[in-house]
């Protein structure tokens, strides 16, 4: 049986990207049967990990939903496109650490729920090492 | 075999391993036993005291009755004696005689005798001149009378209680309902989109086109003498100051009145040896806080502009440092400083990690003296590293810039002060340093139901 999940694109795969800049792509599910899924979101958002508690803010957030009373199957793909804001760039710190990425969740039926994401960096930062000196 | 229910789960601040819809469920039972509680209690406070306070104002019918007699109950409540005025009244409603022993709707016992004494007396004077006096029966019940009518104030107060707790409970539920089976995300986003509901900031400007990025101070901004901008300091700084001057005004209070009674005691004779030797203590603490706060007022200000803010990776600026006060330093240090913070919960405690990342030294000076009137001044130029990251500012974490002023004073102990720099992202390659030409809201698409 083949695993379930939410593969996602981005349109130009890999490169850094600057605020201003336009980030679009695609999502496709595989391995779910598109009469199972109830409803799917797509958000592009900033999120901290490291030491701190975690931040999180959602820059672009779309949710499609099936219909309720005639079961409605959603296409089991979908796009996304968005222009990026000036800050918060990615972060590579030492106890903070800021990170986007596209994140899709898929709501099925029986309560379940998939998630898959895909970073990407937005602007160049140098890493924060300790200071020695 | 993993267990599909948990009782116990990790936590890590607001990280849990638990299921989300459980924690839900158990949410909406707080709220809802927090809603059905207040009601209660509500009902009980109208039943007992409101209604029956609104009956006799409004539905008892008034009568003369005779004062047959008048006295103080008294109970025990706790072992402490509590007392009520109880006055026996005749009266007659339609042709029939009632007696009974009352005073007011509720006919609570209180302390304090004094009052209902006096209340007891002037119906006792009353009855001894055989003078008729009002009360009011229950047309329902017309062996239920009072003799006086009226609204207790504080019976509203009770109602706190039960309003506090209907208001928890109440927000709670349509917290949590509007919340319900929401993801992460959606929750940001409904977060995000009251935030932007507001028309200006905390701060009463328009939203920065920089996110999370923090604003300069605009008292800042044109206050410099020598440079444009003057950067103001920390706030702890002054808080310490003020925190030395009351702990200084605090101990010395204490020193001079102990000592008083001290000297005055020895001088009638009876001198207490005891508050003598604890008089030694307060009085080297009272030393110690002068000193403190004297090291704090010599030690002058320090005032820092910079030509331009708030700046950007990679920019150079002029600054201008100026020292005042009296005092011969043997080392004094301006330093650019980054620092990332991290706040998390561990249990109950809020925790605070602070790390420098970044640190340049952009004056070394020393030895030299300042004078009263004659303050040290210096300009140096101070460049912000390419390619650094900005200042950030989110719920528990940041990253901050800021110069850093590390005194070495001959005699006493050295003195640090800060002062907080704003950097924003690199100049967007799209637009303006203002980030004007990229469009930094965000956006939200809600597609309904697929296919209609």
């Amino acid at each position: 049986m083949s695993e379930s999940r939410a593969i996602i694109r981005l349109d130009e795969n890999g490169r850094t990207y600057f605020p201003g800049d336009t980030l679009s792509g695609s999502y496709h599910l595989d391995g779910i049967s598109s009469a199972d899924v109830k409803a799917i979101e797509v958000s592009i958002l900033w999120h901290t990990e490291g030491k701190g508690d975690e931040d999180l803010a959602v820059h672009h957030f779309q949710r499609r939903e099936a219909g309720n009373r005639i079961r409605l199957e959603l296409p089991p793909q979908g796009r996304f496109r968005t222009v990026l804001p000036n800050s918060p760039l990615s972060y590579d710190g030492a106890i903070v650490k800021v990170g986007w990425c596209v994140r899709v969740r898929v709501f099925q039926s029986g309560g379940k729920e998939l998630l898959s994401q895909r970073s990407f960096r937005l602007g160049k930062v140098r890493p924060g090492r300790l200071a020695t000196s | 075999m993993a267990r599909s229910f948990r009782l116990f789960d990790k936590k890590r601040g607001n990280r849990r391993t638990g299921s989300k819809r459980w924690g839900s469920v158990g949410e909406l039972v707080v709220f809802a036993s927090f809603l059905l509680f207040g009601c209660a209690v509500g009902a009980i406070i109208l039943d007992t005291l409101v209604v029956p306070q609104w009956r006799a104002n409004h539905e008892f019918v008034r009568v003369f009755c005779q004062v047959l007699e008048a006295g103080v109950g008294e109970s025990q409540d706790d072992e402490v004696t509590v007392y009520r005025p109880e006055i026996k009244i005749e009266y007659e409603v339609d042709g029939r005689t009632y007696r009974t022993r009352t005073y007011d709707v509720g006919w609570a016992y209180s302390s304090g005798r004094d009052d209902k004494q006096a209340i007891v007396d002037s119906f006792q004077e009353a009855a001894d001149a055989g003078e008729k006096r009002s009360c009011w029966y229950d047309p329902k019940e017309p062996k239920t009378a009072v003799v006086v009518c009226g609204y207790r104030w504080w019976n509203w107060l009770l109602f706190v209680v039960p309003l506090s707790l209907i208001a928890i409970g109440g927000g709670g539920l349509i917290y949590t309902a509007v919340h319900w089976g929401k993801s992460t995300e959606h929750r940001a986003v409904m977060a995000g989109r009251s935030a932007r509901r507001e028309p200006f900031a905390a701060n009463g400007r328009p939203p920065s086109p920089f996110p999370n990025v923090p604003e300069p101070a605009p008292a800042a901004l044109g206050a410099g003498r020598t440079l444009p901008v003057r950067l103001p300091g920390d706030i702890s700084t002054r808080w310490a100051l003020l925190g030395w001057a009351s702990a200084c005004a605090a101990a010395n209070t204490a020193t001079i009145v102990l000592a008083v009674l001290v000297v005055g005691g020895h001088w009638a004779g009876h001198g207490s040896w005891w508050l003598t030797l604890l008089l030694i203590p307060l009085v080297a603490l009272a030393a110690l806080t002068i000193s403190f706060l004297l090291r704090r007022l010599l030690t002058g200000s320090t005032t820092i502009e910079i030509s331009a803010h708030p700046l950007h990776p990679g920019q150079t600026c002029q600054l201008f440092f100026s020292q005042s006060g009296h005092m011969r330093i043997n080392c004094l240090e301006v330093l650019l400083v980054c620092e990332e913070e991290a706040t998390y919960r561990q249990g109950t405690d809020t925790r605070t990690e602070r790390n420098e990342v970044y640190g340049q030294r952009l004056l070394v000076e020393g030895p030299f003296r300042v004078r009263r009137g004659k303050p040290f001044q210096t300009t140096c130029p101070m460049t912000v590293p390419a390619g650094a990251m900005h200042s950030f500012k989110a719920d528990h974490n940041e990253i901050g810039w800021k110069l850093v002023v590390k005194g070495d004073v001959a005699g006493w102990p050295g003195y640090r002060r800060t002062f907080p720099l704003v950097v924003r992202p690199e100049r967007d390659k799209h637009g303006d340093e203002n980030g004007n030409a990229a469009r930094p809201a965000g956006s939200v698409e809600s597609h309904g139901r697929a296919g209609q």
